[in-house]
């Protein structure tokens, strides 16, 4: 035991105490604010198509199209009366298109064609079908005598509220949206996580096994120990890494909030504060709510509140509705949740990912081996993305947060959703003895791995080794 | 003399070969034991045993008289023929690491630390990272983590490979320093020069077997076959049957570097030293006369090409063609 804390120290102090560490640890959440941030810059400000394109439109009668507004970027001219001048205008650049709307009537507009020289973008061909569309339905009101101002008004609109009935009688106000954005959010973490610690639990076996150090090592501590002190210890780094950014975070936040109270605008620390959950949980909500649950737009939620206090009113009153739901969410089950299944996963796998590193002798070989191992922690975070995060309650959901390999992602996908206690139990009784099970198998490997020099071992090997 | 540590018919397979086959051993307290024996001779397979790294499959293990356990690792120190550092710790952090892994207090394991570094004049580099220091000086840092806790038995595996002379010439004093304080060392090696001067005793492995064991001395004695050199600072003319007390074979001569000529002579049981020594001195001026005692370099050539294919044997003098022979 003493053994399995003199390696485990040294995981630790030198991993810390790195330089790399250090500067990482502090920059990475900004380099992160910075990825997202110029993403989304790109992606609202510069990703849409810019140029301006004239296009002709035959159009017999102007009243129907050419009179309507163009879409942005659009200049509209009436047609060529032949077909072949149009073609030929297209071809030589005179003109970016030719819209050509068969139905001239806007009666039932069932085919249009667009002639241009280079394929249209999706959102260039939707922006086009939704103005036809839009031209075509107005005009059938038209037709039933209807006027602009009467069919907005016959638009209806619902917004559905979900409240959460709990078993103390309560109920409470509920947010999907949130739910997922913080369920999801919790889910990459710990993919990623496990990526990073499990690989670095890999290097450091290999760096012993081809720097020779291992046999002096293993004289003086069993194998298994030496694995354990190792897996314990880079998973202290992780767990220090995690606390500095949580603490670097509520930092910033602070100090932002300080500095708005500062220039005198008359909002106080709380408000502004709030204003930043808010608007990083609307964010949130609206990106996964949508359905384009992508890391990313995630992620982006949860970073931009430090522009809470910039945001468009739209989306003030979108925040607004989280207000409450925020307030309501299970926070100490999340976090239980969160911590157990983090640890017992990243266990779980970086006891693969040591008995990878003593297995091989150089980094090349490490291929062979990965994909077995990382296959089922890519295939979680798909199950998460998708079945987790559309249907938290439902069968496929259930099935998969019970699989040890894909239970430490599934599973806090659908904690916020809230998971019954025996579910949770279950699943994590089966990750810990599962855990327990390779942790003992990996370690049989890494016994033998770690003083076996020469060729390249094959899967043939590590199951003689493993016997 | 206390056995420190005594291996007592064990045996070791790996899947179809058996890498050591019924080994005996015993190293006594303050004694050095040589191990010789050629490259894949099963001493690393050995010596792992001895170290608690692998466990043998039959035969038992015994450390100052207990069965060998994982504990008594901690009395031991081990430096592997395959070594390394850590290239991103500093000296002392690894030696502290080093130390601590051995069971040592941290209190006592900085104090090891200091005193070792201090002993070795390596203060200076205590604090800069072994991818900063050179291999010499890296190569003494090895050796200290060895024996930074004070070890009862220090196994040596190739101690001297990789080490430049003034290095190896330090370790080997360090060695001797240690051996007369009551450490037991168990030093494996395949070169010979140094086990001469340095071991008590020692046990030749081939092919997984021992197939010699003795005191140093004991074994030279064994092994010398009254065979007696005479020197001059010229050559001389030796004719058959000079001699009526008895006979005595010329098997070598040989012009040294420093001008000598050195006739080397079987001698027979009726025919003494003495008798050849009066002889020689009829000869001319005779600067050097001594008995041949086979080098341990000898021996250990005599005896794993005895046990080995025969086609693969070195000859050694006894084995020269009897056309060449001159007796006296």
């Amino acid at each position: 035991m003493k053994n399995i804390f003199v390696i485990f120290k040294r995981e630790y102090l030198t991993r810390v105490k790195n330089k790399t560490f250090i500067i990482m640890t502090f920059l990475a959440p900004l380099l992160m604010v910075g990825f997202y941030a110029a993403t989304i810059y790109i992606a609202t400000e510069t990703g849409d198509d810019d140029r301006t394109k004239t296009v002709y439109v035959s159009d017999n009668n102007p009243e129907l199209l050419l009179s309507h507004n163009p879409p942005a970027n659009y200049v509209l001219l009436p047609a060529p009366s032949d077909s072949d001048s149009a073609l030929a205008h297209v071809e030589r650049g005179l003109v970016h298109a030719w819209l050509n709307v068969e139905d001239r009537d806007l009666r039932s507009v069932d085919s249009a064609t667009y002639y241009t020289s280079e394929t249209p973008s999706i959102t260039e061909k939707e922006t086009l079908k939704e103005w036809i569309r839009n031209k075509a339905t107005q005009r059938q009101f038209a037709r039933l005598g209807l006027r602009e101002g009467q069919i907005d008004s016959l638009q209806s609109s619902c917004n559905l509220a979900t409240k959460e009935v709990t078993g103390q009688g309560d109920v409470k106000e509920s947010s999907s949206g949130l739910k997922s954005g913080i369920g999801f959010a919790l889910a990459f973490m710990i993919y990623i996580f496990i990526f990073v610690y499990g690989s670095m639990v890999m290097r450091s076996a290999m760096e012993e096994k081809t720097n020779r150090i291992v046999e002096v090592i293993v004289s003086s501590v069993k194998p298994f120990d030496l694995m354990m002190g190792k897996i314990l210890g880079v998973a202290a780094v992780g767990l220090t890494q995690f606390v500095a950014w949580i603490v670097l975070a509520v930092g910033l936040v602070f100090g932002i909030s300080a500095l708005f109270l500062n220039s005198g605008n008359g909002t106080t620390t709380r408000e502004a504060v709030q204003t930043g959950i808010e608007a990083r949980n609307g964010m949130g909500g609206m990106d996964t709510g949508s359905g384009t649950s992508s890391g990313a737009a995630v992620s982006m939620g949860g970073d931009m509140s430090a522009q809470g206090s910039g945001m468009t009113s739209g989306a003030r009153d979108m925040a607004a509705e989280f207000t409450e739901p925020l307030s309501n969410l299970p926070y100490f089950q999340i976090l239980a949740v969160f911590l157990l299944f983090f640890i017992g996963g990243y266990l779980l796998y970086s006891s693969f990912f040591a008995a990878i590193g003593s297995a091989v002798n150089q980094e090349s070989d490490v291929q062979q081996f990965m994909m077995p191992v990382t296959l089922p922690l890519v295939f979680g975070f798909v199950i998460a993305q998708t079945v987790a995060l559309k249907a938290p309650h439902g069968a496929m959901a259930k099935l998969f947060s019970m699989i040890p390999l894909t239970s430490p992602i599934v599973m806090v996908v659908r904690a916020p959703f809230g998971v019954p206690l025996s579910e949770l139990a279950l699943s994590f009784g089966l990750l810990v003895l599962t855990f327990v099970l390779m942790v003992w198998l990996s370690g049989r490997i890494y016994r033998i791995g770690i003083l076996s020099y020469g060729k390249k071992p094959t899967w043939k090997d590590l199951w003689k080794w493993l016997r | 003399m206390n056995k420190v540590i005594e291996a007592i018919n064990v045996c070791k397979t790996f899947g179809e070969q058996r890498v050591s086959k019924n080994i005996d051993l015993a190293v006594s307290q303050g004694n050095i034991y040589g191990l010789l024996g050629p490259n894949g001779a099963g001493k690393t397979t050995l010596i792992r045993m001895l170290s608690t790294i692998t466990q043998p499959d039959s035969g038992e293990i015994l450390f100052k008289g207990e069965p060998l356990k994982e504990i008594h690792a901690q009395q031991m120190g081990y430096m592997p023929e395959e070594r390394g550092l850590y290239k991103k710790m500093t000296v002392a952090d690894q030696l502290l690491f080093f130390a601590e892994l051995r069971g040592l207090s941290t209190k006592d394991a900085k104090a090891s630390v200091k005193h070792w570094l201090q002993r070795l004049d390596m203060m200076d580099w205590a604090r800069k990272k072994v991818e900063e220091i050179s291999k010499g000086m890296a190569q003494k840092v090895q050796f200290v983590s060895c024996v930074l806790h004070n070890p009862q038995l220090l196994i040596l595996d190739e101690p001297f490979s990789g080490f430049d002379p003034v290095n190896a010439d330090l370790i080997k004093d360090l060695i001797i320093e240690l051996k007369n304080q009551g450490t037991s060392i168990i030093f494996s090696t395949h070169r010979m020069d140094n086990v001469e001067s340095l071991c008590d005793h020692l046990a030749i492995i081939h092919q997984g077997e021992k197939v010699l064991d003795g005191g140093v001395s004991d074994i030279r004695r064994k092994y010398a076959k009254g065979i007696y050199e005479v020197g001059y600072y010229q050559s001389v003319q030796w004719n058959a049957g000079m001699s009526a007390a008895g006979e005595s074979t010329l098997i070598s001569e040989q012009q040294q570097s420093d001008g000598k000529v050195v006739y080397r002579f079987q001698t027979s049981e009726s025919f003494t030293p003495e008798q050849l020594l009066k002889l020689a001195m009829g000869k001319g001026n005779l600067v050097h006369f001594s008995e041949h005692v086979p080098s341990i370099h000898e021996i250990f050539v005599d005896t794993v090409s005895k046990t080995a294919e025969p086609k693969t044997g070195v000859p050694i003098p006894d084995k020269l063609e009897k056309s060449n022979l001159i007796t006296i």
